[in-house]
């Protein structure tokens, strides 16, 4: 079975006569006892006369030719081509995209891709967080300073309400005006004592410790104020304004609007 | 014999080497010396003699645009050869595939191929249209090898210098291209022996 597959292989070579001597004539013995190696002899011989009937189509499609008028024509054409094809002088192209500086280009729109997409992982982050409602995030010693202007600010704004307030009823001079519980003294100290409440939660500062004393005897002036039910008579007025002296309210007042205001955060 | 081949080589690269120069005369001579051969590889493989006419002329202007990058050395036959081949390959791909599809709608259980007693016979007519759809159906490669064997009478070493491979390359795929032919007309070669 080796042989016959070793000469099955050969058959080609063999018929070609590309075998050596030696090699030929084991063959051809071969093939004299094989009768199916004998079979496929026969049919490559077959496959080699079945090639053979082209070559009388190819002879007569080479006959039909006028080679000399084909050659002449083919010259002329490739020389008629040759000459369209010779190169000629170009109008320069814009010097921006010229061959020389391509790569250039390409490195500048590669920086700019890069660059664009490093921004986009930078900011990516803070982007998508401005659509969600996260907590802004602060120190906290930052959030206790920002209280604390606040709270010196509204105390600012108490005192001097409350300094005008009280300097009206200590410039009032008996009969001049009354303070009844329409007046506007009252209603501003009806107000101011509202505001302290709100003031109150602020003043509980360490920072603040003075500035509430001082808030806390202006509350209780505004809270005899705000309760009278009718005109207060010279009396009651002259004993309030004596008080108000007494304990040095509008010195205080504004000893400490001076000092806030200088020791601003 | 030898001598008279290598002396005609010497020819043509003298030629080629003048036509190089601009020289239209030794150019002409370059073709009138090649375009049967060049005709030869391109009608066995495309089967059609107009465009086998329009690969000739193609493969010329190939050569001329390419005069500058040949080299003495070079076996100048094979070279031109491969220009044609890539051609034949080329415009087979591109213009074949569907013209073979209704060319092969005869059946070839239909064909007759018992007797072949000349070229005019309607029978070795029919054995030829068999072994010519047969020979088709190869690859590129083998179809190609068979061709220049057994057409244009190339020798292994010098289809093996078209197609840039090895003899011993060319010589399998010869085989191959024998066993498939065998294997595509096998029942018409039982009946015509």
């Amino acid at each position: 079975m080796n042989e016959c597959r070793r000469v099955r292989e050969n058959l080609v070579a063999f018929l070609g006569g590309e075998l050596g001597e030696a090699k030929t004539e084991k063959i051809r013995h071969h093939l004299e006892a094989c009768s199916r190696c004998g079979r496929e002899l026969k049919d490559v011989q077959r496959i080699y006369q079945s090639a053979e009937t082209l070559s009388p189509a190819l002879r007569s499609a080479l006959d039909g030719v006028d080679w000399e008028a084909r050659a002449e024509k083919i010259v002329q054409t490739v020389w008629t081509k040759e000459s369209s094809q010779r190169p000629t002088p170009r109008r320069k192209r814009f010097l921006l995209f010229a061959p020389s500086l391509r790569p250039v280009l390409a490195g500048i729109v590669g920086g700019i891709m890069i660059g664009a997409l490093a921004m986009f992982v930078v900011f990516k982050g803070s982007i998508l967080q401005k659509k969600g409602s996260e907590p802004l995030f602060a120190p906290g010693e930052f959030l206790d300073r920002v209280d604390l202007e606040i709270a010196r600010r509204e105390t600012l704004n108490y005192l001097e309400k409350s300094h005008y307030v009280l300097l009206e009823f200590m410039e009032s001079d008996a009969g001049q005006r009354k303070f009844g519980p329409q007046s506007f003294a009252v209603e501003q100290a009806r107000e101011l004592l509202e505001k302290k409440k709100f003031l109150n939660p602020q003043l509980e500062r360490a920072r603040m410790a003075k500035a509430k004393d001082i808030c806390d005897q202006i509350e209780l002036l505004f809270y005899e104020l705000s309760q009278v039910s009718e005109a207060l008579t010279d009396d009651e007025r002259r004993e309030i304004q004596e008080l108000i002296e007494q304990k040095k309210l509008l010195l205080k007042i504004k000893l400490l609007r001076r000092e806030l205001q200088e020791s601003e955060v | 014999m030898e001598a008279k081949r290598v002396t005609g080589n010497e020819d043509v690269r003298i030629l080629l080497e003048k036509a190089r120069q601009g020289d239209r005369a030794a150019f002409k001579a370059v073709v009138c010396l090649y375009q049967q051969k060049v005709f030869l590889l391109a009608y066995s493989m495309l089967r059609h003699r107009e465009d086998a006419m329009d690969i000739v002329q193609e493969t010329f202007l190939r050569l001329y645009l390419k005069l500058g990058s040949y080299e003495r050395e070079k076996n100048f036959q094979a070279w031109l050869f491969r220009i044609a081949k890539n051609l034949c390959i080329d415009y087979y791909r591109k213009n074949y595939g569907r013209r073979n599809e209704l060319e092969n709608s005869r059946r070839i259980e239909e064909i007759n191929v018992v007797a072949d007693d000349g070229p005019d016979n309607p029978v070795s007519q029919d054995l030829r249209q068999v072994f010519s759809r047969s020979l088709e159906k190869l690859g590129n490669r083998q179809r190609l090898v068979f061709v220049m064997k057994h057409y244009n009478g190339l020798q292994y070493q010098e289809i093996a210098e078209v197609l840039k491979i090895s003899p011993g390359t060319v010589k399998s795929l010869h085989f191959k291209a024998v066993q498939n032919l065998r294997r595509l007309l096998g029942p018409e070669l039982r009946m015509g022996s």
